[in-house]
């Protein structure tokens, strides 16, 4: 267990200075084409008596691939990749099952697929799953296909670390996650608040939320996710990055999940002043899927304040391209001293082949027909995240785009998520906690306490400790 | 001597082959389930993580945790709370009211009586869910209806689901569900001769005394039954919760079917979730009991 942590410990120090030089070599124009052609010299490093992929030749059979997508950019990239596999191989069909329903119902729907043995060959979940995927025996690592793909070279060390898990390679991510603080210029001028405005710490967003309430009763102030409506929004998009800001981290030394501390006892305080005061409206933990109305509500200037991923962005961008650059602002995370300000990082939704698949080798290439640099590029600028292979950076349609430039900057001052196969368990804690102090039941300090409890029942009460 | 034996065993081969499709039914989605969600609730059974690789036996660990789970008296708490609001006193209460408000209607001939009847039956006959998406619409904080219309006389916006809860969810029940009791009773009503209410009022009884002395004790087998029925029904429903509030804000109407459900399908935690479940079919089955008992002793 402990050397598992460590590894996770290292492998997150590790992310950011690779994420850092990734960068680097995205922003690099001779990094397309300079792929040599060395195709077949590397073996299969890992290929000792496991099934060492056929390296071309017939392939044939059929690829059932599904994939969740409610925001409509990802169908005509997986016919196009489904069609290019077809033409390729004349022997091979794929049908595609595009399920148009919110990720978690589509997880819970694939787990209970997946237990049946009605076994999809292609699946499309997030990265933060592959601990708990890959434990359950579900999905099948890369590693021996990876060896034989060119291409793999594009993605930095950071990427390729970020959907590793136990020392194997389980899924190809196409664009990373990352966070904004996002603000209204016009709703925080009205307040008095200047329209570049920057906080100082993490208070100041308390305080321009205030002041937003103060001035026009017809704005939301603030949307801080909490509860289980706020899926894992709640986590990633609120309650890490506080803990985070607040100094405080999720696990400790050991691996241990960190209940009450300090810091969780300072986010429980900024939740109850949130909720308390009124500046994040309580729909957020009785509505269903509430980040539609907030998300809505910040592009049309109905909210002043929300910290959301990135490809949000995309949405309002979509609508009113002009009018969104001049009134949306983002900013990273602040911090409680004012330290240096940071975004959330994350591997994104990633394409896995699943363990029981019986046509391995097709799944495989229409995997790699799904991840062309040129359907990378395409797709991330439509659905705005980071690429996750830095060739893709190159596609016109993203370069031009200032605001993508700015995302993957910005994964230079990111802090990764925990590919932890209790994580998922974690975040379910955490929506119980923050629940309970945004519908006002416990004080802070006793919301806290209460987290190391959730977090007891979440992954059992030796994995836990408190400070 | 043997023919007379032969008799009886050839009419109970026919109750049995009458019965087997039945129990066929029975044991293929009620026997068998209950079955699997008891051995499941001895297990780590999980969809996902090492447990789902691996899933084994842990004997009553699952217990244990679920008695030691500080939430779970709060799910049962808000189980008592919304059946006692929601069945007993909203639909049994209610229905009862409705079908002796439409039995009289119709006794008398009133011209409005099959447009009320149309009105409750048409709550009843919609798919639970259309039913929670329709107070959902209702309840909605932005565009709900009420808050709409609320808005047009210059008040509100109220955050219906966030200051009353389970007043929310046991009002949409009660829309729901008050069809089923007062159909039951409707019918229990028109099998009671009207000239036992005529001797009555010869003798001189007030409407009252005709209801307490008369209709009520005539009612009785088939309110016990009603109560049961609609008791369980309501102690195992979810889906009208789960489309409306989702059990929230924090747990305040999470009540022990949803509870189940988010165990074992949003925790994936097949195996303790099925403990839940099993501890809920124990408690049905305590007020089958009690109810049954209760409806043979005052028979």
């Amino acid at each position: 267990m402990d050397e598992v942590t460590r590894q996770i410990m290292s492998r997150r120090r590790f992310l950011q200075v690779a994420i850092a030089s990734g960068v680097v070599v995205a922003c690099n124009p001779t990094s397309i084409g300079s792929t040599s052609p060395s195709q077949g010299g590397t073996a299969p490093s890992s290929g000792a008596g496991g099934s060492t992929p056929p390296s071309g030749g017939a392939i044939s059979g059929t690829v059932n691939v599904t994939y969740p997508d409610e925001a409509g950019f990802k169908p005509k990239y997986v016919e196009q990749a489904a069609a290019a596999v077809k033409s390729q191989y004349s022997g091979v069909d794929v049908k595609i099952d595009l399920q148009k329903i919110g990720d978690d119902d589509f997880y819970t729907k694939l787990l209970l697929r997946l237990d049946s043995g009605d076994v999809p060959d292609v699946i499309h979940v997030g990265g933060s799953l592959i601990g708990e995927l890959s434990d359950a025996g579900y999905i099948e690592p890369l590693d021996d296909y990876l060896a034989g793909w060119e291409d793999w070279k594009q993605y930095p060390k950071a990427v390729q670390d970020g959907v590793s898990y136990n020392g194997k390679t389980w899924a190809i991510p196409y664009g990373l996650d990352m966070r904004w603080l996002y603000y209204r210029k016009d709703d925080l001028q009205k307040a008095g608040l200047p329209a570049d405005w920057q906080p100082a710490n993490v208070q100041g967003i308390l305080d321009a939320a205030a002041a937003v309430k103060s001035k026009d009763a017809g704005v939301l102030p603030y949307a801080l996710y909490a509860g289980p409506a706020g899926s894992s929004g709640t986590a990633d998009h609120a309650f890490v990055p506080l803990l985070w800001a607040y100094g405080g981290e999720l696990q400790d030394a050991s691996g241990k999940w960190i209940g009450d501390s300090p810091a969780t006892k300072k986010v429980m305080a900024y939740y109850a002043k949130a909720y308390g005061d009124g500046l994040s409206p309580k729909e957020i933990i009785t509505a269903t899927k509430p980040w539609t109305a907030m998300r809505e509500k910040l592009g049309n200037g109905g909210l002043a304040l929300l910290f959301e991923g990135g490809w949000v962005y995309g949405g309002w961008a979509a609508a009113d391209k002009a009018a969104t650059e001049q009134n949306v602002g983002y900013l990273l995370h602040p911090t409680e001293s004012g330290g240096p300000s940071f975004t959330v990082g994350g591997p994104g939704t990633c394409w896995y082949i699943t363990a029981k698949s019986k046509n391995k080798q097709a799944a495989w290439e229409f995997v790699k027909a799904v991840n062309t640099a040129e359907i990378v590029g395409k797709l991330n600028a439509e659905d705005p995240h980071p690429v996750a292979r830095t060739d893709a950076a190159d596609v016109t349609e993203f370069k031009s785009n200032k605001y993508l430039v700015d995302s993957t900057k910005a994964l230079e001052s990111a802090r990764f998520t925990i590919p932890s196969p209790d994580y998922p368990k974690v975040i379910q804690a955490i929506q119980t906690a923050t629940a309970r102090i945004a519908a006002g039941e416990l004080s802070a300090d006793d919301a806290a306490k209460r987290y190391t409890d959730d977090l007891k029942q979440a992954v059992g009460a030796d994995k836990v400790t408190s400070l | 001597m043997t023919a007379s034996r032969r008799a009886p065993f050839r009419r109970n081969r026919l109750y049995l082959a009458g019965l087997s499709p039945a129990a066929f039914l029975l044991a293929l989605f009620f026997v068998g389930p209950a079955i699997w969600a008891l051995l499941s609730s001895f297990t780590n059974r999980a969809l996902v993580g090492i447990d789902a690789a691996n899933p084994r036996f842990v004997g009553l660990d699952n217990y244990v945790r679920l008695f030691g789970d500080p939430d779970f008296a709060k799910v049962i708490l808000n189980s008592v709370v919304f059946v006692i609001g929601s069945a007993i006193i909203g639909q049994f209460v209610l229905g009862l009211g409705l079908a002796l408000l439409l039995d009289y209607a119709e006794r008398r001939g009133f011209l409005a009586t099959s447009l009320v009847y149309a009105a409750v039956l048409l709550a009843w006959v919609n798919p639970t869910i259309i039913a929670g998406f329709l107070w959902v619409a209702m309840f909605d904080f932005y565009n709900g209806s009420l808050n709409v219309g609320l808005g047009h006389v210059g008040l509100g916006p109220i955050d219906w689901f966030g200051s009353g809860p389970m007043l929310a969810v046991i009002i949409a029940n009660i829309w729901r569900g008050t069809a089923f009791t007062m159909l039951i009773f409707l019918g229990a009503l028109r099998t009671i001769p009207s000239d036992i209410y005529e001797a009555a009022r010869v003798d001189g009884a007030n409407a009252f005394r005709r209801f307490w002395d008369h209709t009520l004790p005539m009612l009785r087998p088939i309110a016990a039954l009603t109560l049961l029925s609609v008791t369980m029904a309501t102690f195992g429903t979810f889906i009208l919760i789960q489309a409306l509030t989702n059990g929230g804000p924090a747990l305040q109407t999470e009540v022990i079917a949803l509870y189940a459900y988010h165990q074992a399908f949003q925790a994936h935690a097949v195996g303790y979730g099925s403990t839940i479940a099993v501890v809920m079919l124990a408690l049905n089955l305590g007020f089958a009991i009690v109810f049954l008992r209760w409806s043979r002793a005052r028979a």
